[in-house]
């Protein structure tokens, strides 16, 4: 019976990925990750891959909010930030275990994303994407308050955030020092890899449910959704609560794998911004493609651009935001060019050939028939 | 079934329907016939309760006063997805498919707030045997559907919610004449399988053909009621409403 299940699974897990080449390709970049340890690669891209994982499923709860049920938000930041700054004030000031931190920061990005949907999804228009741009950028300031910087330290950050996985862990185990350092560093990697994984897992699940579907009818037509008896207040605030979940619950992590939160890392503009591209990139709408994304805009970023810097003619003190120009400009172009992303562009492409080559054999078929009726005749 | 009594509603202080009132009694077929800007479309918006949905790019606030009843209770001030559980589906002007999705998610959206799923599959059936091009197409993007196929979508997609009165708004709109008869004979099939039928059509000889009864519409006023004997019987409702 066990392995007549596995079978099923197995068939539609091949249906499912082996069929469509980026949900292919996306899925080879995760068994890559997998095995990436393995050839003991240099700290810097160790590194990169670490920061690639967390900007995809970041990215993936972004597209879930606009790439499917159509609100925007240009601030996910914010509740990537709330997530990051609770557990970060929560370990840091009252010494509490990341098992009780973590949750409570997710629980706080929710509420905060009630919060902010209650008013904002009953009205049409820009105002959800306004109040989202803002407020990370409000909470920064805040921040800076005399009366708060002790707890939250300001320009600084909170550090240091208590790690997820104690090396005492293992030195109970009976490692030594060092090699226990290195048990740690890759029980981590395992730890992160197994969270972005799940997390993109459930969000593509989500959207793929009944749920999903009911997100894309309100993107598509919101009159016709509550022609058909659906709550659209409600879905509207169920995808915005789902989304911010997982990001709080991202920025939460991620914080504890820094062990430093700041406002440059959790609450910047270009926090906002990165999920963004990545999922232009990759492919809107798909939850996968945002993988994709991430690796093309930090293999650009890592080893192009700032390699560029290396350049004298090029050498900019304030690279960050000539970088970030560039990005702008490749993004623009793309929303041109490929509106939908890349595995869209890809998938659509398919689908259109698929449907030409029906259309061309309907045309045979007929051409076939009419020639015959005419020798009878 | 349902009653409107004195309908106003205001867009930003621009009157569209002016002291409406409206019966449609159990198993009957309505007509409302009326030109452009008489305030038809918002007629079904506000009993289905979707006027408060502002179109994009437009900056209407609609208000609106008077009662609606449906079966004994008030509906005026009750949210969209209440209306529809009561037994009260709208099938939007302009069809209005789901783009992004395939013909047969289009009409698992419309059964979507049925738990039964037996019924469901059951009315899934009936549905492509009404519409036997759906089926043909189920698994096509609703956007590649003909406009006559989209418009027997966005019907079956009504039908899907198990309605007891369906309010269908201009289902003729863009369709070639034929097209257009063959429409007109679903839904008249439909009524006749149980349904309450609510009409609301531009085209008048149509409507007069299969309507037990027709209401007028002109500047959000109901000019004049009746069937089609008594409608054509007077000489000034002929020749300044129905151009006839």
């Amino acid at each position: 019976m066990i392995t007549a299940y596995l079978k099923r699974a197995y068939s539609s897990f091949a249906a499912h990925v082996f069929d469509v080449p980026p949900r292919l390709l996306a899925f080879l970049l995760f068994v890559l990750h997998l095995v990436l340890p393995v050839a003991k690669p240099d700290p810097f891209i160790q590194l990169t891959v670490f920061d690639i994982f967390f900007l995809a499923a970041f990215a993936a709860s972004w597209d879930l909010l606009v790439g499917r049920s159509g609100q925007i938000s240009l601030g996910h930041a914010l509740f990537f930030g709330i997530g990051g700054y609770t557990t970060g004030i929560l370990s840091v000031n009252l010494g509490l275990a990341p098992w009780i931190t973590i949750p409570l920061a997710v629980l706080v990005g929710v509420s905060a994303s009630l919060l902010i949907g209650l008013p904002c999804s009953r009205v049409k228009g820009p105002y959800l994407a306004l109040v989202t741009m803002a407020l990370p950028l409000i909470l920064v300031q805040l921040f800076k308050l005399d009366l708060l910087l002790p707890i939250t330290g300001g320009e600084a950050g909170v550090g240091i955030l208590l790690p997820i996985i104690p090396s005492a862990f293992f030195r109970m185990l009976g490692f030594g020092s060092r090699d226990a350092i290195r048990a740690v560093a890759l029980a981590t990697y395992y730890f992160a890899l197994f969270l972005v994984f799940a997390a993109s897992v459930i969000l593509y699940k989500i959207a793929n449910s009944k749920t999903g579907m009911v997100f894309v009818s309100i993107l598509d037509d919101e009159l016709a959704s509550k022609a058909c008896g659906i709550n659209v207040t409600r879905y509207k605030l169920m995808a915005l609560a789902i989304s911010s979940l997982f990001a709080a619950l991202i920025g939460a992590i991620r914080g504890h794998f820094a062990t430093i939160v700041s406002p440059g890392r959790f609450l910047d503009l270009t926090v906002s911004f990165a999920p963004v591209m990545v999922a232009f990139l990759g492919g809107i709408g798909t939850i996968y493609g945002p993988l994709i994304g991430a690796y093309i805009y930090y293999t650009l970023d890592r080893f192009v651009l700032q390699k560029m810097t290396q350049i004298p003619f090029l050498a900019f003190t304030d690279w960050e935001h000539v970088r970030f120009l560039i990005f702008a400009v490749i993004v623009i172009v793309l929303v041109i060019k490929w509106p939908r992303g890349i595995a869209r562009f890809v998938t659509d492409k398919l689908h259109d050939l698929e449907e030409a080559r029906d259309l061309d054999e309907r045309g045979k078929w007929i051409w076939k028939t009419y020639k015959k009726r005419k020798k009878k005749e | 079934m349902l009653q409107v009594e004195d309908l106003m509603v205001h867009y930003n202080g621009a009157i569209a329907l002016n002291g409406v009132n409206i019966k449609v009694e159990d198993g009957e077929f309505v007509g409302v016939v009326g030109p452009n800007g008489a305030g038809k479309t918002t007629l079904l918006r506000a009993i289905s309760g979707v006027l408060t949905e502002v179109e994009p790019g437009k900056k209407e606030h609609p208000s609106l006063s008077g009662t609606i009843t449906f079966d004994g209770k008030r509906i005026d001030k009750l949210r969209a997805w209440k209306i529809v559980k009561m037994g009260i589906v709208h099938c939007p002007e302009r069809r209005r498919p789901f783009s992004e999705m395939s013909t047969l998610e289009n009409l698992k959206m419309g059964a979507y707030l049925r738990k039964d799923k037996e019924g469901v599959k059951k009315d899934l059936k009936r549905v492509y045997e009404l519409f036997p091009v759906l089926k043909e197409r189920r698994n096509q993007m609703s956007q590649t559907l003909s406009g006559g196929e989209q418009q027997m979508l966005a019907i079956a997609r009504a039908l899907m919610s198990k309605p007891k009165l369906l309010l269908i708004d201009e289902p003729s709109l863009g369709l070639a004449p034929i097209l257009k008869e063959k429409v007109l004979e679903i839904i008249k099939e439909i009524w006749r399988s149980g349904v309450t039928v609510l009409l609301v059509e531009q085209d008048v000889s149509i409507t007069l053909a299969i309507a037990n009864r027709i209401y007028i519409l002109a500047h959000g006023r109901i000019a004049t009621e009746g069937t089609k004997k008594e409608l054509m019987k007077d000489r000034d409702v002929r020749e300044i409403y129905l151009g006839l």
